[in-house]
């Protein structure tokens, strides 16, 4: 369940803190956190890499329902949806024409990374005291966390930016050591939509 | 009718050890071509610096397989390549680069980690986008424009490309007993120099096949 820990804190955490933007603290965000129930988005993701002059472009879209359900998906250019429903875990890649779960050595090593990554989202937000936050009203309105000592050896930053329409994020940017960061545009945002549970359990 | 049998056998035989002694029949004994057909046998391999984004898949015998990105950076004059490893989420689960031969990993995450791994796969990308460093031994361009080429490798294992940009290229690398041990396939459309689907297929130490896809090429 760590691995997930990165992903389901940066879809609640994001949504919940573009929910509460309003209030512009987050002592409001367990109480924002009551009206979603659920979130479902498509993104656009964007990695720089340092050995790259343009942004590796991937898309995709993902549902997520409170308190533990998510599927992250990966659309282009590769296929890959990571499922979580409670405790269970389960990653697919999709080759040859149809959804392979992902070799075990392979969610090994993605478990390996995810649960490094879930070491820098520890906890929620606003309980966190490995990210010290800041808030600025803008526009757009951001969200900056900046991690304490340990973890900024992997993420220096991480900036979660508000759209102006209440509950939707337009991106969230990591960057890390080095040069290389991570953007992540959300679109088509829709908050509390109703969608089959079976997202959740089927590639 | 003895001699009939007697020559029948030895025809047999005669045919057993012909069969036997003949290299694979796809290899061909090259001479030096003519000099303006020498940068034919370059062709596939890119000249100047270039990246590449690769969609890749494995399969591996016993029905393993994985998905993932292959990011590659090239410096031909150098003779230097870094190729990145990356899960669909972009989390680096290998870096390694290769100058002039040495071959330095900067990050292995398992089971990416061994170095077996790190050699095999950095070998597999300079048989991409690495020429030999030798001349080729010989040469040559058949009547429909194909370029065939082949370099002799210092343990008698040899190179050998085959092809046009037309009808896409074949690679093939043998080992010292002239066995086919690597077969690639590029296939157009060739964008910046480079293809945009590739086939390899190894047989040793165990067999695989890589098939990747151009996904971004060099700016």
């Amino acid at each position: 369940m760590k691995q997930f820990v990165f992903l389901s804190v940066l879809v609640t955490a994001g949504f919940l803190f573009s929910e509460i933007a309003p209030a512009q603290d987050g002592t409001s965000l367990k109480e924002a956190s009551r009206n979603i129930r659920s979130v479902k988005a498509d993104f656009l993701q964007k990695r720089f890499l340092q050995i790259l002059t343009k942004p590796l472009l991937s898309e995709g879209r993902l549902f997520f329902y409170t308190p533990d359900s998510l599927r992250w998906e990966y659309l282009n250019p590769l296929r890959s949806v990571m499922l979580q429903k409670g405790n269970s875990v389960q990653i697919y890649n999709f080759s040859e024409g149809k959804w392979k779960p992902e070799m075990t050595q392979a969610v090994e090593a993605r478990r390996m990374v995810l649960a490094e990554l879930s070491q820098w989202f520890q906890g929620r937000f606003n309980e966190s005291k490995t990210f010290k936050q800041g808030y600025s009203p803008g526009p757009p309105a951001r969200v900056t966390m900046v991690p304490g000592e340990g973890i900024n050896r992997f993420i220096q930053r991480i900036e979660i930016v508000l759209s102006a329409r209440p509950g939707v994020i337009d991106r969230v940017e990591i960057e890390e050591p080095g040069g290389s960061r991570t953007s992540i545009e959300f679109r088509n945002v829709e908050i509390n939509s109703s969608f089959s549970p079976e997202v959740f359990e089927k590639p | 009718m003895i001699w009939r049998k007697s020559l029948d056998i030895f025809l047999l035989g005669f045919l057993i050890l012909s069969t036997a002694c003949t290299p694979p029949l796809s290899r061909k004994t090259l001479r030096p071509g003519s000099p303006e057909d020498l940068p034919g046998c370059y062709a596939i391999f890119p000249s100047e610096p270039w990246e590449s984004v690769h969609k890749i898949e494995a399969t591996f015998r016993g029905g393993g397989s994985f998905s993932l990105l292959g990011v590659t950076k090239g410096e031909p004059s150098e003779r230097r390549l870094q190729s990145l490893l990356l899960t669909p989420e972009g989390f680096i689960l290998f870096d390694a680069e290769l100058r002039d031969g040495e071959m330095a990993v900067r990050k292995a995450v398992p089971p990416f980690d061994s170095p077996a791994f790190a050699g095999g796969l950095m070998e597999d990308v300079s048989l991409l986008f690495l020429p030999p460093q030798e001349k080729p031994g010989g040469w040559g361009k058949e009547t429909d424009g194909t370029m065939i080429c082949n370099w002799e490798g210092p343990d008698d294992s040899d190179t050998e490309i085959k092809g046009s940009m037309e009808r896409g290229w074949r690679i093939l690398r043998r080992d010292k007993y002239k066995e086919v041990i690597k077969e690639v396939a590029l296939n157009g459309p060739f964008v910046n120099g480079l293809a945009s689907h590739v086939e390899l297929h190894a047989s040793e130490p165990a067999p695989y096949t890589l098939r990747m896809t151009l996904v971004q090429p060099s700016p």
